[in-house]
C-alpha cells in the first residue's frame, strides 16, 4: 500500500471532499503548518479562556487534513495536535508530563473528538469520491453510447469510443477492434463478449496500467462496451438487411417496369405488322395504299430489329457481360461510324474534332453504340435543327459534347433520363418514337469503358450530353500504334 | 349513317395502325374515321356522329379510360378498347367507365369485325328470336325451356336469366357487373363469387364435357356467349 502512488492527473480537484487524494507529503506539511499555526494562535487566546479548554481550537486543522487526506493523516494530525498542546500549553509547559488529572481528561476528550471528526470527514470524503466515480462512469457510458450508436458506421465509431475510454481513464491509448485480437508485450487484450458469451470484439490497452485503472476497466468499461458494441453490431446487421431488402424491391420494381415496357414496345410494331399484313390481303387496295402498307411493314420490322438490338445491349450491360475489348481507338472514327449508322440522315450532324485529341483505350464497337444512341437521341429532340458534336482534350480526359437545340430537359428529369424506358414527356408520336433505352445504353457503354456521361441543359435552348473518357497514361500515341 | 356504311371512329396514336385499320374496316363494309389523339377523337365524335369507336388504351394526350368516360357522357355508341396483355387494370377501369368490349393486341381483323358487329347489334336490335338454336343447344326464351342434344335440362330461374342475358348479347362481352346488376339487382354488383358459382352450375348443365363451347370466360372481366 505504501508503494502505491496514485496516478497523477491533469484534472484539478473540483472541491473539498471530492476527487482524488492530493499527495501524502503535502498532507504531512499541511498538518504540521496547521498544528504550528494553531499552537501559536492559542497564546493570545489564553488571556480569554483557560488553556485546558482551548484544545478545541485544533479541530479545524484536524478537519481540514482529514477531509483532503483521509483518516490516517487525520488521526496523525489529532495526535500531533495533542502532543503540541501538551508540550506548549498544558502545565508543566515544555514537557509531555501532565500535572493536573483534569488536564488528562481534557486531552483524552480532545483526542477522542479529533478521531471522530477525522473518521466522519473521511467517510464523507470517500462517499463523495464514490459519487463522483459513479457520475463519471455514467458519463462515460452515456458518451460511449453516443459514440457507438448515433452514427451509421460502427467501425468508424469504434475509433472515437477508444479515444473516449483513453481520455476518461487517463491512459495513453485504448483501441476497440471487431476481431479476436491477442495482446503482446506492449498491449493487453481484454475480450468483449456478446450476450451469448462469444467474443465479438477486443479492447486493447497498454500493458502495466495502475491497478485501480485496470480494475475500473474490468469492472466498468468492459461491461459497458460489451453491451454497446453488441447493440451497434446488431443495428449494423439490421441496417444492412433493410438496405438489401430495399435494393431487392427496387430491382423487382425495375424488372416489372422493364417487362411492361418491353411488352408494350414489342407489341406496338407487331400489331402494326399483323394488321398491315391483313390489310394487304384485302382486294380493294389502291396502288398508293399498297405502297404505304408495304412501307409500314418494312419500317415496323426495322423498328422491331432496332429495339431487339437495344434490348440485347441493355441485357448485356445489366448482366455485367459487356466487358470491353479495349484497343487504341480514334474518337473521330467512332463518331463518324455512329453517324453513318443512323437510318435517317435528314437532320444534319456537324462533327468537330480538335487536332490535339489523342486516341483513347476503349472498345470501339461499344463506344460506337454509345454515340449512335446519343446522336439518335439528340436528333430526335432537335426539331430538325442541326446537331453538333465537338471533341476536345482537357488535362487528362477527352471530352465529347453532343449538343442539340431541342426543348431542353427540366432539372427534375435530368436524373431520370438515363433510366431504362424513361421517355421525355415532350416526346411526340410517330414512327421514330424512342425506345427509352438509348441513353441507358449510352451511359452503360461509356461507363464500361471507364468514362462518365453527364447532361447539361437549358430548358428552351437545348441540351448537351457530355462524354468524358480518360486519356491513357502515356498520353500521345505513336500513329503506327493507332494503326495497328 | 347517311352513306349507308356504319362509321367507326378509330383512335390510336400509331399512324401505321390507323392506316391498316382503315383498309380492314373498309373491306368489312365500314367507314373508318381516324383520330390520332383523344382531343381529335372528341371533336370527330361530336361532328361525325360515328356508330362505334375503337379506342387504344394508351394515348399521348389523355388516358384511354378517361376518353371512354368523356365519350360515354353524351354518346351511347359501342366503344371497343384496343388493349395489351398487362393492361388488365386499365382495361377493367375502362369497362367500368363505359367501354363495351375490348380486343387484345395484336389482333386479327376477323375478330375485330366480329366484335364490332356484335356490339353494333346492341344499338340496332334485331327482332328478338323466341327460340335460339346453336350447336345442339336449343333455348326457348318464351317457354323458358332448354334442350341439350334434344333432351330437356332443368335450369334454376337465376341460371335461366343469366343464360338469356348472355344469349341476347351474343358475341358481346358482359362484364361481371353487367350480369350481376341485371340478374340480381343494383345492390349485388360486386358479388363475383356468387356469379362464378352460378356460371359453373349453368355450364355443367349445358356445356359439353370437354370444355365450354357457348359461355366463354374473359378472365377477370366477364363472360360472353359465342354460338
Amino acid at each position: 500500500m505504501a508503494a502505491y502512488a496514485p496516478p497523477m492527473t491533469t484534472r484539478t480537484a473540483p472541491g473539498l471532499l471530492v476527487g482524488r487524494r492530493p499527495s501524502r507529503l503535502a498532507g504531512v506539511i499541511v498538518a504540521a503548518v496547521a498544528v504550528a499555526t494553531t499552537t501559536a494562535l492559542i497564546y493570545p487566546l489564553k488571556s480569554l479562556a483557560p488553556a485546558v479548554a482551548l484544545s478545541v481550537v485544533y479541530l479545524p486543522a484536524v478537519l481540514l487534513v482529514s477531509a483532503y487526506w483521509g483518516l490516517v493523516l487525520g488521526l496523525f494530525t489529532s495526535l500531533l495536535s495533542a502532543a503540541a498542546f501538551n508540550w506548549f500549553h498544558i502545565p508543566p509547559v515544555g514537557r509531555f508530563t501532565i500535572a493536573d488529572s483534569r488536564n488528562w481528561v481534557a486531552l483524552a476528550a480532545f483526542v477522542t473528538v479529533a478521531a471522530v471528526v477525522s473518521t466522519t470527514a473521511e467517510l464523507a470524503r470517500s462517499r463523495a469520491a464514490e459519487a463522483e466515480r459513479r457520475r463519471m462512469e455514467a458519463d462515460l457510458a452515456a458518451e460511449l453510447a453516443r459514440d457507438l450508436l448515433s452514427g451509421n458506421d460502427t467501425r468508424e465509431a469504434l475509433g472515437a469510443a477508444g479515444r473516449r475510454v483513453a481520455e476518461t481513464l487517463a491512459i495513453p491509448s485504448a483501441a476497440i477492434e471487431l476481431r479476436i485480437a491477442t495482446g503482446d508485450e506492449r498491449r493487453r487484450a481484454l475480450p468483449l463478449r456478446g450476450g451469448d458469451g462469444t467474443q465479438i470484439a477486443t479492447l486493447l490497452v497498454p500493458q502495466g496500467l495502475p491497478g485501480e485503472t485496470a480494475a475500473r476497466l474490468k469492472r466498468q468499461v468492459v461491461p459497458t462496451l460489451e453491451a454497446l458494441v453488441a447493440i451497434a453490431l446488431r443495428r449494423d446487421a439490421m441496417q444492412a438487411e433493410a438496405v438489401e431488402t430495399a435494393a431487392l424491391r427496387r430491382s423487382d420494381d425495375v424488372k416489372t417496369a422493364l417487362l411492361r415496357a418491353v411488352s408494350h414496345d414489342l407489341r406496338t410494331p407487331l400489331t402494326s405488322i399483323v394488321a398491315t399484313g391483313h390489310a394487304l390481303g384485302t382486294d380493294s387496295l389502291s396502288a398508293e395504299e399498297r405502297r404505304e402498307l408495304s412501307a409500314t411493314v418494312v419500317d415496323e420490322g426495322a423498328r422491331l430489329a432496332t429495339l431487339v438490338d437495344k434490348l440485347l445491349d441493355l441485357s448485356r450491360l445489366q448482366a455485367g457481360g459487356a466487358a470491353p475489348r479495349t484497343d487504341w481507338i480514334s474518337i473521330e472514327d467512332v463518331v463518324m461510324a455512329a453517324r453513318e449508322g443512323l437510318t435517317d440522315r435528314a437532320a444534319q450532324i456537324r462533327v468537330t474534332i480538335d487536332p490535339d485529341v489523342p486516341a483513347v483505350r476503349a472498345d470501339a464497337a461499344q463506344l460506337e453504340r454509345a454515340f449512335a444512341n446519343l446522336l439518335e437521341n439528340a436528333r430526335r429532340y432537335s426539331n430538325g435543327h442541326p446537331v453538333s458534336v465537338h471533341a476536345r482534350r482537357t488535362d487528362r480526359r477527352v471530352v465529347v459534347r453532343v449538343v442539340d437545340q431541342g426543348p431542353g430537359i427540366k432539372p427534375a428529369e435530368r436524373e431520370r433520363i438515363f433510366e431504362p424506358f424513361y421517355r421525355g414527356p415532350q416526346q411526340g408520336s410517330g414512327p421514330w418514337t424512342g425506345s427509352g433505352l438509348g441513353l441507358a445504353i449510352a451511359k452503360g457503354f461509356v461507363e464500361a469503358n471507364g468514362g462518365s456521361i453527364s447532361v447539361e441543359s437549358l430548358p428552351g435552348q437545348g441540351t448537351s450530353f457530355v462524354v468524358s473518357l480518360p486519356v491513357a497514361q502515356d498520353g500521345v500515341i505513336e500513329p503506327e500504334e493507332v494503326a495497328r | 349513317m347517311s352513306s349507308g356504311k356504319p362509321r367507326i371512329l378509330v383512335v390510336d396514336d400509331e399512324h401505321q395502325i390507323l392506316r391498316a385499320l382503315r383498309v380492314i374496316l373498309r373491306d368489312a363494309g365500314f367507314e373508318a374515321v381516324p383520330a390520332d389523339s383523344a382531343e381529335e377523337a372528341l371533336d370527330l365524335a361530336a361532328v361525325q356522329t360515328p356508330d362505334a369507336a375503337i379506342v387504344d388504351l394508351v394515348l399521348p394526350d389523355l388516358d384511354g379510360v378517361e376518353l371512354c368516360r368523356r365519350l360515354r357522357e353524351w354518346s351511347g355508341m359501342p366503344i371497343i378498347l384496343l388493349s395489351a396483355v398487362g393492361d388488365e387494370d386499365a382495361k377493367v377501369r375502362a369497362l367500368a367507365a363505359g367501354a363495351d368490349d375490348y380486343i387484345t393486341k395484336p389482333f386479327g381483323p376477323r375478330e375485330l369485325v366480329a366484335r364490332l358487329e356484335a356490339n353494333l347489334r346492341r344499338t340496332a336490335p334485331e327482332p328478338e328470336e323466341a327460340v335460339i338454336e346453336s350447336d345442339g343447344l336449343t333455348v326457348d326464351l318464351a317457354r323458358r325451356s332448354v334442350l341439350v342434344d334434344g333432351s330437356e335440362v332443368h335450369l334454376t330461374p337465376i341460371e335461366f336469366d343469366l343464360l338469356r342475358l348472355l344469349i341476347r348479347n351474343r358475341g358481346r362481352l358482359m362484364t361481371h357487373r353487367d350480369l350481376l346488376v341485371n340478374v340480381w339487382g343494383a345492390g349485388y354488383g360486386d358479388d363475383t363469387q356468387v356469379l362464378r358459382a352460378h356460371i359453373a352450375n349453368l355450364r355443367r348443365k349445358i356445356e359439353p364435357a370437354d370444355g365450354p363451347r357457348f359461355i366463354k370466360t374473359d378472365p377477370g372481366v366477364g363472360y360472353r356467349f359465342s354460338g
